[in-house]
């Protein structure tokens, strides 16, 4: 027993719900070793168990199981009947068992083999023998290597001739023993290699790499080659082209600085000597040209906000760029140093590298500016000014220094220069700072602390118009809070002011972050304020030169901030450029008439800043629509002409008429400005530069005629080159007028067009209107009136159209009447029109007719009775000829038909009457034709023979229950009218009418008569609808009678209709007593719902069968005489049903 | 162009008849108009009263045809039937046979219709009855003569013919150049 066990897997199914592994362990542990319970359930949709199984591996033997199988098979056990069956083992066992029978396998292949073969008959290959033994038995087999049994080869040399000797046992070393373990297979992922990657895009490709985007290096070479002549240029260049990279989000500056030329090296290399020593803690970005990106990007304060962001963005970069360019940042090594310095200095703000940094930026981006300004310079350092010297000097310092360059110690000079300078610049816009503190280097760390607060103010005034307007509010109310609130704008303020470069550039570089868009706008606006300054006329012509150096630079942060062409950013720098030249002229000129008083209080500024609000608000009220950018010039403008005004404050003299000028100047200056920039943008600000050129017109007529009364030999001058500038603005402003002239042009002639238009529709149709009357009158003309209309006609075109309108107007009424007096000529005339002509009369006359409409009213071809004439006589041959063919035609018909009969072996009856045998023949297919009077077979006749029956019973009924009420002279009076109403009205109309006569009331009494008049009606009516209407009407006017009528339907449609047939008879009866009984279901249906049928007419014979169920349902005595007769109708259903039964056995 | 002979006539009537039996008569009856039989070159026009003047203007070698061609006379003075008489006789037949989609293909190939591709059959058809073949969307599609009763057809394997192939659609695309 013990040795048979086998483990077997049974299947348990049936189970209970609640059944668990141990119930099962226990149950089945009685016959054998359970090993394993499983339970499945099996559940549906919503989760409810549909059945239970289980599997159950037992260790058993075959008796035990047999006995179990009895035992428990079919038995009920918790909730369930079991069924047991021998289930398939569980794969997992059966994998099991499939490996060591692989394994035995095994151990058999190798052991096993050799008895295998013999037993087959085959020879063993195998020997296990010193290899070159032969093989007993086999001639010229021996044993080789590995003990395989291989064929001695007897081969023929090819060269000699001779038969060689190939023994494999002496050459054993060619065969390979392939190792038979096959199970280490290398799995698929390890079959693929990967490609050696090599730094070229092919490889990369491969790879899978794609940089995701590539500037195409020669762009960028070429801006660096036109940069290339002024060192410091190129530098300042690169990085902006990388900001401007940065832009686009290019992945590739690294390109351009990798093909920048060496010379940019130098100037970097300096720095690092300045930095180097300082910080050396950012090795991290060696390698990394982003570096640069981020330091720019941080100095310039671009759209991108946060440190974090750029990180993200540099580390992505640099994971990018790594593979791709690796040799390349060997060689850029040193110019990433550089940007390190600027990167610790950003990240550590009060450290002085801050500082340097920022200032090695202002000086690597101004530096040419500053060339450009050396000679004037000059002239700056002569204006009174406290703090000015001091800058100039340190200017002059800078220039001598630049020049030479490349030196690191130079650098670091103008570095601690530029510093100075900026401090100057930042205590000379803040009054609190002491004038003093410029040179002195204790005071490094505030104004650094303060350059910061500015630079933290900087993005906050980027952000909105709101904001700026904020900041000029604040200005207004706190004066007193310059330092902090107001520090952007003192920042502008300070560009004004003062002439020197450093803080103007800075003014660059935050106007750039402050707007993102035009920032050549805010150059030129320092221009005008560095002219301020200026007293000399000859400045001017050293300025010119300088507007070029800045529309590059206005070129480059164009590129910065607007991601446009570079085309249109050139054309935009140009008239960019323009403007500000003329701005600056206008200026100037208002200097020279102010007598160039000195900027330097910012009070001063802060208070002229109110009347410069004032006029930013026109300003600002214009446009809604305008980007904040727009704004932010318009501030800055505004902000110059208030230094200006607040120059003109102090002077006594001609003060209301300057300041007006000055602001009006400011105005212009703005809205040529604004033009300018207008002219790029969309044609949605069509509108605006309308208001504006239109303020600006306005405004130079003002200032013309201001500007000639005066008298001053300084305001004279003025005077011209104001004219002069107002020529050049004009000039500016007329190719916008000239546009909006063309535009108002175009727009009224369209508009005439369009009334035009207009005028003509109304002609046509006051024509229209009066067409109708002349065609009136056109009747007319064929009768005698002729010549009068005709003149009529021609008056009507010799006046115009008003008169025209009158005339027909006037005339119509008139000639309605005439013509109704001529009517009795007309009716002649007309019976005369329509009598046919001679020539057309008879057979051959239709002919002609038709001939002549073929050719319709030409009057060349008009048909006389000639052309009867000659025709008749062929006509008559043909005729006769026609004759005589259909009389073949006949015989042969004839011939034919008798075949066919013959054929067929019928008898065709009657093969000349046509329409009988058509009628025979088209039994099926029968064309209706309600004219014909044959087809009155076709129609059906049930009404008649409904409304015969009706109209019988009817009047049975009617003397049954005899309506006392009808009178017979109403019926009679009434019945002559109605009828001719009615029949000719459909139903809908007919109950409109009703309406009006239930309110007067006489609705009971004209329903009864009407009633009474279709009693008398009736047998008279012969077509439904007639009869429907008048059962329609009835039933509006609740009436007994139609009750009747309408169940009579029902009744007469029972015996037609085979289904009806078995219970005509009672229904009948049933029905006539609804009548009594029923609570007139007519009434309760509205008469209006009545109306809305839109497939049924009224008593539609489709809806008799309702009509009856209905009628049926509503009595309850009828039902109670059913239930009565259910009884005997039954029996005598049973009863027929028994006879026919008997009838069919005895059959 | 000439009348048909009597003999003519019979033959051709003969063989009409067979597809639609006693509506013959409607043929030659018509009560819409006059129609006639017309032979020319040994082809049969069923044609109208008035397109026959119409015809009668153009010389006989030059007429190619006229009316409707309902079969030709062949050499043996047998009637053929065309099938462009279908669209005349189709409306009269008596007996039809419907052929399943499947095998109406092959029948419009000028192959016999098999018992297999027999979709339906009028009842009581007797064998070499002339029948007008549909598709089962009840789109003529020619003629044919019962190969088998309709009883025979019930017995038959299926692959035996049921009705030999007379005239089909298909003609008109591969017997172009002869019908008229």
């Amino acid at each position: 027993m013990q040795g048979n066990r086998e483990m077997k897997r049974l299947f348990v199914g049936g189970l209970g719900q609640g059944i668990s592994e141990t119930d099962l362990q226990n149950q089945f542990g009685r016959f054998g070793e359970v090993s394993d319970v499983e339970i499945i359930t099996r559940k549906d949709d919503q989760g409810n168990s549909q059945k239970v199984f289980a599997y159950v591996n037992i260790q058993i033997t075959e008796a035990d199981l047999k006995k179990c199988m009895s035992i428990l098979n079919k038995t009920k056990w918790k909730g369930g009947t079991l069924q047991i069956q021998l289930a398939k083992e569980s794969f997992l066992h059966r994998l099991a068992q499939e490996r060591e029978d692989a394994k035995a396998k095994k151990e058999k292949s190798t052991t096993g083999n050799p008895t295998l073969l013999e037993k087959m008959g085959a020879v063993d290959f195998h020997m296990k023998a010193v290899p070159g033994t032969e093989v007993p038995g086999h001639k010229n087999w021996v044993v080789s290597k590995f003990g395989r049994v291989l064929p001695v080869l007897h081969l023929k040399n090819q060269q000699k001739h001779k038969i060689m000797k190939y023994d494999p046992s002496k050459y054993c070393h060619n065969i390979k023993k392939i190792p038979e373990n096959l199970t280490e297979t290398t799995p698929i992922a390890e079959l693929t290699w990967e490609l050696e990657g090599g730094n070229d895009p092919m490889s990369k490709k491969r790879r899978g790499e794609f940089s995701d985007f590539h500037i195409p290096p020669q762009k960028v070479k070429k801006v660096q080659k036109s940069n290339d002549p002024m060192e410091s240029k190129v530098s300042n260049i690169g990085l902006r082209t990388n900001q401007v990279m940065e832009k686009n989000k290019s992945t590739h500056p690294v390109t351009a600085h990798g093909t920048a030329p060496s010379t940019v090296n130098p100037s970097k290399q300096l720095l690092v000597s300045s930095s180097g020593t300082q910080k050396p803690k950012h090795v991290v970005f060696h390698n990394s040209d982003f570096e640069i990106i981020w330091n720019k990007s941080s100095m310039s304060d671009d759209d991108v906000d946060s440190e974090d962001e750029l990180k993200m963005m540099i580390a992505k970069e640099e994971n990018r760029e790594k593979p791709g360019h690796s040799s390349v940042n060997e060689s850029e090594h040193d110019t990433f140093e550089v940007v390190r310095d600027d990167f610790k200095s950003n990240i550590h703000k009060l450290s002085s590298s801050v500082s340097l940094g920022n200032n090695h930026e202002y000086d690597s981006s101004d530096t040419d500016e500053i060339i450009a300004m050396k000679t004037k310079n000059a002239k700056v350092k002569n204006s009174a000014e406290s703090s000015q010297p001091e800058r100039t000097v340190s200017k002059k310092s800078s220039f001598q220094k630049i020049e030479p360059s490349n030196d690191c110690i130079k650098v670091q000079g103008i570095n601690s220069n530029k510093e100075s300078a900026l401090c100057h610049g930042v205590k000379f816009v803040n009054p609190k700072f002491p004038p003093d503190s410029s040179g002195s280097d204790s005071e490094e760390s505030e104004e650094d602390e303060e350059y910061k607060v500015l630079m933290e103010n900087c993005p906050r005034v980027s952000l909105t118009l709101a904001d700026l307007e904020q900041l000029a509010g604040s200005h207004r109310k706190f004066p007193g809070k310059d330092s902090e609130t107001n520090g952007p704008q003192n920042d502008s303020h300070c560009k004004f002011d003062t002439t020197s470069k450093n803080p103007k550039t800075s003014g660059d570089l935050y106007n750039g972050r402050q707007q993102c868009i035009l920032p050549e706008e805010i150059v030129a606006s320092l221009l005008e304020d560095e002219n301020t300054y200026s007293k000399q006329k000859s400045e001017e012509d050293i300025l010119k030169p300088k507007f070029q150096a800045f529309k590059g630079i206005g070129c480059l942060y164009a590129k910065e901030s607007v991601d446009k062409t570079l085309k249109e950013n050139i054309a935009f720098n140009t008239g960019g450029g323009h403007h500000s030249s003329l701005k600056h002229e206008d200026h100037n000129r208002s200097l020279m008439e102010n007598g160039s008083k000195c900027v330097n209080g910012s009070s001063s500024k802060l208070t002229s800043c109110q009347p410069a609000k004032k006029v930013n608000d026109p300003n600002h009220i214009q446009p809604p629509k305008r980007q904040c950018t727009f704004e932010n010039q318009n501030h800055k403008v505004m902000s110059s002409t208030s230094c200006d005004k607040g120059s003109t404050n102090p002077l006594p003299g001609p003060l209301p008429l300057k300041a007006k000028t000055s602001l009006h100047l400011s105005a212009n200056s703005h809205k040529v400005d604004s033009d300018g920039d207008a002219c790029h943008w969309p044609e949605s600000r069509k509108a605006l530069e309308k208001e504006r050129t239109n303020l600006s017109n306005l405004e130079s007529l003002e200032k013309s005629s201001k500007v000639s009364p005066r008298e001053d030999p300084q305001k004279s001058p003025a005077g011209f080159s104001l004219s002069d500038s107002n020529a050049s603005c004009i000039n500016a402003k007329d190719k916008q007028a000239e546009d909006n002239q063309k535009r108002l042009a175009a727009l009224a002639a369209w508009q005439k067009a369009r009334e035009v238009q207009k005028k003509l529709v109304h002609s046509a149709l006051a024509n229209l209107d009066g067409h109708p009357e002349d065609k009136k009158t056109h009747i007319v003309f064929a009768s005698d009136n002729e010549s009068e209309t005709e003149e009529t006609s021609t008056q009507e075109q010799s006046c115009p159209e008003k008169e025209l309108m009158k005339e027909s107007v006037s005339k119509s009424p008139g000639k309605l009447f005439d013509s109704s007096d001529d009517e009795d000529s007309d009716s002649k005339e007309d019976s005369t029109r329509f009598s046919i002509k001679p020539q057309f009369e008879g057979r051959a006359g239709q002919k002609l007719m038709d001939l002549q409409s073929q050719f319709g009213s030409d009057e060349r071809f008009r048909m006389d009775s000639r052309f009867l004439e000659s025709d008749s006589e062929d006509e008559k041959k043909e005729l006769n000829e026609d004759k005589v063919n259909e009389d073949e035609l006949a015989a042969e018909k004839k011939k034919t038909l008798n075949v066919v009969q013959s054929v067929l072996n019928i008898n065709v009856n009657n093969p000349t009457n046509k329409g009988s045998v058509a009628a025979k023949k088209f039994k099926d297919i029968v064309h209706y034709d309600p004219t014909k009077h044959d087809h009155a077979i076709y129609e059906r006749k049930q009404e008649d023979k409904e409304k015969e029956s009706k109209a019988t019973r009817k009047k049975k009924k009617e003397e049954a229950e005899k309506l006392p009420e009808v009178s017979q002279d109403m019926y009679y009076n009434i019945a002559a009218d109605l009828k001719e109403i009615f029949q000719s009205m459909s139903n809908t109309d007919e109950k409109e009418e009703d309406v009006p006569r239930t309110e007067a009331g006489a609705r009971e009494g004209t329903g009864k008569i009407r009633n009474a008049e279709t009693l008398a009606c009736e047998p008279e009516q012969t077509t439904g609808f007639t009869f429907s209407f008048f059962d329609s009407a009835t039933k509006d006017e609740k009436d007994a009678t139609y009750r009747i009528e309408l169940v009579k339907h029902g009744k007469i449609v029972c015996p037609n209709d085979p289904r009806f047939q078995d219970s005509s008879s009672e229904e009948e009866d049933i029905a006539e007593e609804a009548d009594h009984s029923k609570p007139s279901p007519g009434e309760a249906v509205p008469e209006n719902e009545a109306i809305r049928f839109f497939f049924f007419s009224e008593n539609d014979d489709r809806l008799r069968g309702s009509n009856l169920f209905w009628s049926g349902m509503g009595g309850s005595i009828s039902r109670n005489s059913w239930e009565a007769r259910t009884s005997s109708l039954l029996l005598e259903c049973r009863k027929k049903h028994k006879e026919a039964k008997r009838k069919v056995k005895a059959n | 162009m000439r009348p048909l002979t009597e003999e003519e006539t019979r033959v051709m009537f003969e063989k009409i008849a067979k597809y639609i039996g006693e509506n013959l008569q409607l043929l030659v009856d018509r009560p819409d108009g006059t129609y006639c039989f017309r032979l020319h070159n040994d082809r049969v026009y069923y044609v109208s009263e008035m397109m026959l003047k119409l015809a009668a203007n153009i010389s006989g070698d030059k007429l190619v045809s006229l009316g409707t061609c309902f079969g030709k006379f062949t050499k043996t003075h047998k009637f053929r039937l065309h099938v462009t008489a279908l669209d005349y006789l189709a409306p009269y037949a008596k007996y039809k046979v419907w052929v399943k989609p499947g095998a109406e293909q092959s029948f419009l190939y000028g192959n016999h219709v098999l018992k297999s591709g027999l979709g339906r059959i009028t009842e009581n058809t007797s064998q070499y009855q002339g029948v007008v073949v549909y598709s089962m969307a009840d789109i003529p599609l020619g003629f044919g003569v019962a190969a088998k009763s309709t009883q025979d057809c019930r017995k038959v394997d299926p692959m035996a013919i049921v009705v030999f192939h007379q005239a089909d659609i298909g003609e008109y695309v591969r017997h172009e150049e002869t019908l008229t």
